[in-house]
């Protein structure tokens, strides 16, 4: 029996043995096969997941075609921005700016809102052209007209649609008592309907900007409006031949903040300071929407202070102008003379 | 051995089992094989798409480009033409006081708005100050600094009306004589007195480009009325509407008229009269260059004003003058 089983055995092993060839192909590749299928199926999934992947960017690429189509748009606009990206050296370019009235709107430049109070008298055309002359300069500047009157005039409608500028035109009539009196404040309900256009132009999270009470009689470098572009809160500099001195100016601290003024009428006031002698961040405007002039019991050289105190205190006051040693605008009186 | 061999082929077996199975399994993670073909057709689809958009933006680029060329072309155009626009020099006589800084700035302001345009500052001063030097260094503007003193017997004293004396004579001069060192006959100009308390409007300067002789034109609040100007009938100076001294030969202000640079040259000897009678200095400089009927209206047949003699109120200082005399003026150091 054990012989039998023994030979069954021997067959076997010759069996395995005899045909070893074969069965060695075989085996390797009943070894090998699993894994080639199992690499090409891997294969495929990375090529679907490269494909959804494309298929994403496809559909950032049609927002970048819309922007493109935009830019296009805007081509009248681009004069200056055209000759700038032909590769001229800068100075070319300052060149071209200057007759090109005014300088392109920027969308990353804080506006600067600047009311302007006026009434009719004969200056006031030669005043106003001046004053646009001026504003030309600067880039995102909106000029917001009030005249002391019941009507719109032609003659500023006329001027500002000339001018070129980015404008607003309102008006509001004085009281009698305001228009005749010699001593009265002038300029302050055409200011306040300036704000109060303003309040309802804008709300707090849409715009950028600032805003300066120019009055129409003075005369203004162009640096201050560098200068006032990025007040935070209010900003305060010199101004000159006001309050019977060379000039009126913030006194500061050794640290570099307001802490007094250096005038002689008044120095005692809370803001001691010209009308033309500061400017507004538009948001502190906007946030409070009370603050305004005054017009009842003000006394003369308070007007300034009427607005500031509900909007700021001394201490948060910036001073610009190299730390108030450059003076900027200057009052000018102007008068018509007989010649 | 037996076992050994046994557990050798089952270990075959087993492993090809276990193979196929995790394969079957990895396929059913997978997905169906079959959406091969889908795959393939999205992948030529986003390359079409990819194709399409590339043609598209080439399209774009090159329109973009002819474009650019337009405007380079219109902008090189722009430049040969204001290049072949006659200069216009403005003679500006100018004295030091309280508002000179902010009336040369206002001034320039205006002036910056103007093409081919040269501005000759006159001091009346034995010397140039640094105020006007830097002034007109900051400007922007293409200028001559010159200066010269009046004579004493010329100058204004302190409370002076300000008519007493004719202003500015000398320096107008100056800056003529300036124009005649530095400039030929050949020379395409016209020559602007330009007053530093004067209003311009920046219209004013188109208008007296293409003067030939003289040019006149309305002006604003002068001669106590609410503007002088010449009468113009068919292109032609017939007459003057002017209230103060209307009999002047040329009753005008000085920021009335424009002289072509050529006409200037040409006669070496037309300069204004320092001893001319109050308000006939205008007359003194014309007389000698041009007749009435030579006369240019501009400006709409002279019916627009574009200019005004406004007057700058000098400012009050009597708490400075008082703090002077206490000895604590305001800082010298800070330029006004």
């Amino acid at each position: 029996m054990t012989s039998s089983k023994k030979k069954a055995k021997e067959l076997v092993l010759l069996n395995v043995y005899t045909m070893p060839r074969r069965w060695k192909v075989l085996t390797t590749l009943l070894i090998a096969l699993p894994w080639a299928i199992l690499l090409t199926i891997w294969h495929q999934h990375l090529a679907t997941h490269y494909l959804t992947f494309l298929k994403k960017e496809t559909d950032e690429n049609a927002t970048n075609k819309s922007v493109i189509l935009s830019i296009t748009q805007t081509k009248e606009e681009s004069l200056p921005c055209i000759s700038l990206q032909a590769n001229p050296a800068v100075q070319q370019y300052k060149e071209k700016y200057v007759y090109t009235r005014p300088p392109p709107w920027s969308e990353t430049l804080p506006t600067i809102f600047v009311i302007t109070p006026t009434y009719t008298r004969s200056v006031q055309k030669a005043e106003l052209t001046r004053l646009a002359n001026t504003f030309l300069h600067i880039q995102n500047l909106h000029w917001i007209i009030v005249e002391d009157s019941p009507r719109k005039t032609n003659l500023v409608a006329k001027l500002l649609d000339s001018s070129g500028l980015s404008f607003t035109h309102l008006n509001i009539q004085s009281p009698k008592t305001i228009r005749q009196g010699s001593k009265a404040p002038r300029g302050t309900l055409q200011r306040n309907q300036g704000l109060q256009w303003l309040r309802q132009q804008y709300n707090s999270n849409s715009v950028e900007g600032v805003v300066y009470f120019a009055d129409d009689d003075n005369t203004y470098s162009l640096e201050v409006f560098d200068e006032l572009r990025y007040t935070k809160k209010v900003s305060v500099w010199p101004v000159a031949f006001v309050g019977g001195l060379r000039y009126e100016a913030p006194k500061l601290s050794t640290t570099g903040r307001v802490v007094g003024w250096k005038t002689v009428f008044d120095p005692k006031r809370p803001f001691a300071v010209d009308m033309a002698g500061f400017a507004v961040n538009i948001q502190l405007i906007l946030q409070k929407p009370n603050a305004i002039f005054r017009l009842e019991g003000v006394k003369g050289g308070y007007q300034e202070t009427s607005l500031l105190k509900d909007l700021v205190i001394m201490e948060e006051l910036e001073p610009k102008a190299a730390n108030c040693t450059k003076k900027s605008p200057n009052t000018s009186f102007l008068k018509y003379v007989i010649l | 051995m037996f076992r050994t061999k046994i557990k050798l082929k089952n270990v075959f077996v087993v492993y090809f089992l276990v193979s196929i199975l995790g394969l079957m399994y990895a396929l059913m993670q997978l997905g169906q094989p079959c959406d091969c073909t889908q795959h393939l057709k999205s992948a030529s689809e986003l390359v079409h798409v990819k194709d399409k958009k590339i043609s598209q933006l080439q399209a774009e680029s090159k329109s973009l480009q002819s474009e650019l060329k337009k405007l380079q072309d219109k902008v090189t155009a722009e430049e040969t033409r204001s290049q072949t626009l006659p200069t216009i020099y403005a003679i500006t006589p100018t004295y030091a006081r309280l508002v000179q800084k902010a009336e040369l700035i206002r001034l320039s302001h205006t002036f910056l708005h103007i093409k081919n345009f040269h501005w000759i500052v006159v001091e009346d001063s034995s010397v140039k100050t640094q105020l006007v030097a830097d002034l007109l260094a900051e400007s922007g503007l293409k200028y001559t600094h010159l200066n010269v003193e009046t004579l004493k017997e010329y100058k204004l004293k302190e409370n002076d009306p300000s008519w007493l004396k004719p202003r500015g004579v000398e320096q107008r001069n100056l800056g003529i004589q300036w124009l005649r060192q530095n400039r030929e006959l050949y020379d395409e100009g016209v020559v602007y007195f330009a007053d530093d308390d004067n209003t311009y409007s920046f219209k004013l300067f188109d208008e007296m480009r293409n003067t030939k002789r003289v040019s006149v034109w309305p002006v604003g609040l002068v001669g106590g009325l609410r503007f002088e100007r010449p009468l113009a009938e068919n292109g032609k100076v017939v007459g003057f509407y002017s209230a103060w001294k209307p009999n002047r030969p040329f009753p005008m202000d000085m920021a009335g008229f424009a002289v072509n640079l050529q006409l200037l040259l040409a006669n070496k000897d037309a300069k204004f009269d320092l001893k001319a009678e109050r308000g006939y200095v205008e007359s003194s400089l014309l007389q000698s260059l041009v007749s009435i009927e030579e006369l240019e209206p501009k400006a709409d047949n002279c019916t627009k004003v574009l200019v005004w003699h406004t007057r700058t109120e000098k400012p009050k200082m009597k708490q400075e003058d008082l703090l002077q005399k206490q000895g604590i003026g305001s800082d010298i150091n800070i330029e006004v």
